[in-house]
């Protein structure tokens, strides 16, 4: 018994702490989740300590006939009447949550577009749209709305230390509201099963400061700094990267893969799942479904040498 | 195997009356008020989903056309119950386990199996009702 306790402990645990921990408090749409978990875990265990108390104390007890009418109350009370108003109750306080966490008006309005197996990312802004993909970031103690869909198939967009979770459906737009309450960084996960590399659909979600989050928006809504005449970009348009790939600023206008135009600003590569080093980002090429499976780019392993280094040089200088 | 008690007239008229569909020993009145929730519950779904579909995005005027109905089913399930007392002879609590095979016996205990029934299918019209109150859009 102890040691399955002990084995059970670090899970236990381990669901506590980190990046995707819902129990973080992260944003205010979590907090309320987390006070509806608490009472829902706190009252159940009083309930089940009752309930098994009262079973023992029966069992233990002599009969007494002449209890038997309160008894009946007792039953019907407890085991009815009690049970139906706390689930009502339950219920209501649960669809507020919910209506609270989906329909609220957002001071940022940001679009996320599930593909199979990556996220295109849009802020709406005054002087028009900034697309960028893969990693979210939000100004620190303001609501943004999330307006959520899906390219082909269902996907659901879950940062949980910051809030609820909400289903990505084709030709349907869905909302969500995050109010992050810190700064840092989260993490984030496709939460619908999806295909092949739906474990490996991730993104990370930057809480910053709100000069700091301006700052990084103008800097995404700029074009590429990058010369035409430029190594990397020749082998990139060459081997046809920009049929697929949009670096603005350049030729490349593909619309199939995430905007790479400030690539070497994220984070990590692939989605949220590799750091974003000059090692992962030529395996990512060469390696592409050793890196992440059936992903709908394809493998370049004849990439290699001076045309590789250039082109690894290139994605990372996209800051 | 059969006994003396059943060929007993019932307390609510003489065999051979043609008989009323909920009353005289029929079993329908167990499942007419379940049935009144699935018929809400259909119905508001459908409401809603073509609303949504054609309509718009808020669900205001559905949701209370979803609560009138739930409503007037209420009512309705509360007449059920009332014959569940009055007809059948049902009560809430029964003090006693019925085992008596008579027409009586089947009668209370049909009666006290629906009057259940209708409280149940009460609190469900109810959790029907609540999610669209609340929510309220699409
Ligand atoms: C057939 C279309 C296609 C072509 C051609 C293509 N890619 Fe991709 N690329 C994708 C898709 C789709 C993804 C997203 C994969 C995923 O994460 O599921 C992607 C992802 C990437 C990423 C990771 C982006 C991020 O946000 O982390 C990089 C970097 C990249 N491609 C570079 C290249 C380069 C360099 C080339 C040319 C050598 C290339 N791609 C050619 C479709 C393509
Ligand atoms: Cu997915």
């Amino acid at each position: 018994m102890r040691r399955i306790f002990l084995l059970g402990l670090p899970l236990v645990l381990g669901a506590c702490e980190g990046r995707h921990n819902w129990l973080a408090s992260g944003g205010a749409e979590a907090i309320r989740v987390e006070q509806l978990f608490w009472v829902l875990v706190v009252g159940a265990a009083v309930i089940w300590t009752l309930v098994i108390g009262a079973a023992v104390y029966a069992h233990r007890r002599q009969v007494d006939p002449s209890l038997e009418k309160q008894a009946r109350q007792f039953i019907i009370w407890g085991g009815a009447v009690i049970p139906t108003v706390v689930v009502c109750a339950l219920l209501v306080w649960g669809l507020v949550i919910l209506r609270d966490i989906t329909t609220k008006e957002g001071d940022l309005t940001v679009r996320v577009d599930g593909e199979r197996w990556w996220w295109r990312v849009i802020y709406e802004s005054p002087e028009g749209d900034v697309v960028t993909a893969n990693e979210i970031r939000l100004p620190v103690d303001n609501t943004a709305l999330f307006k959520l869909t899906a390219d082909d198939v269902i996907h659901s967009f879950w940062v949980p230390a910051l809030g609820g979770k909400m289903d990505m459906i084709p030709g349907r737009e869905t909302e969500l509201t995050l109010t992050p309450v810190e700064t840092g960084s989260w993490g984030g996960l496709c939460a619908e099963f999806c295909g092949g590399a739906h474990a490996l659909m991730r993104f990370d979600a930057i809480v910053m400061e709100e000069a700091a989050f301006n700052d990084w928006l103008a800097h995404e809504a700029s074009p590429a700094e990058v010369a035409q005449d430029d190594a990397g970009l020749g082998v990139f348009l060459d081997e046809g990267c920009g049929a697929c790939h949009t670096i603005r600023g350049t030729e490349a206008v593909g619309p199939v893969g995430p905007d790479l135009t400030h690539l070497a600003s994220r984070e990590r590569l692939g989605a949220g799942i590799y750091d974003m080093t000059p090692d992962n980002m030529a395996a990512w090429i060469t390696d592409t479904h050793e890196m992440k499976p059936d992903i709908d780019m394809p493998p370049y392993p004849n990439l290699d040498g001076a045309r590789l280094d250039q082109l690894v040089a290139f994605l990372m200088s996209l800051d | 195997m059969r006994y003396e008690s059943d060929k007993q007239p019932g307390p609510y008229g003489p065999p051979g009356d043609a008989p009323r569909l909920i009353g005289q020993g029929s079993i329908w009145i167990m499942a007419a008020a379940p049935t009144i929730w699935a018929v809400h519950f259909v119905a508001s779904y459908v409401l809603a989903a073509v609303w949504c579909a054609k309509i718009g995005a808020s669900l205001v005027t559905p949701a209370w056309i979803i609560a009138a109905m739930g409503l007037v089913c209420a009512a309705l399930i509360v007449w059920l119950g009332v014959i569940a007392v009055r007809r059948y002879g049902g009560v809430f609590v029964i003090f006693e386990e019925i085992t008596e095979s008579s027409e009586r016996g089947r009668d209370r205990f049909i009666g006290h199996v629906s009057l259940l029934l209708c409280i149940l299918s009460v609190v469900a019209i109810g959790f029907t009702v609540i999610p669209g109150l609340i929510l309220g859009s699409c």
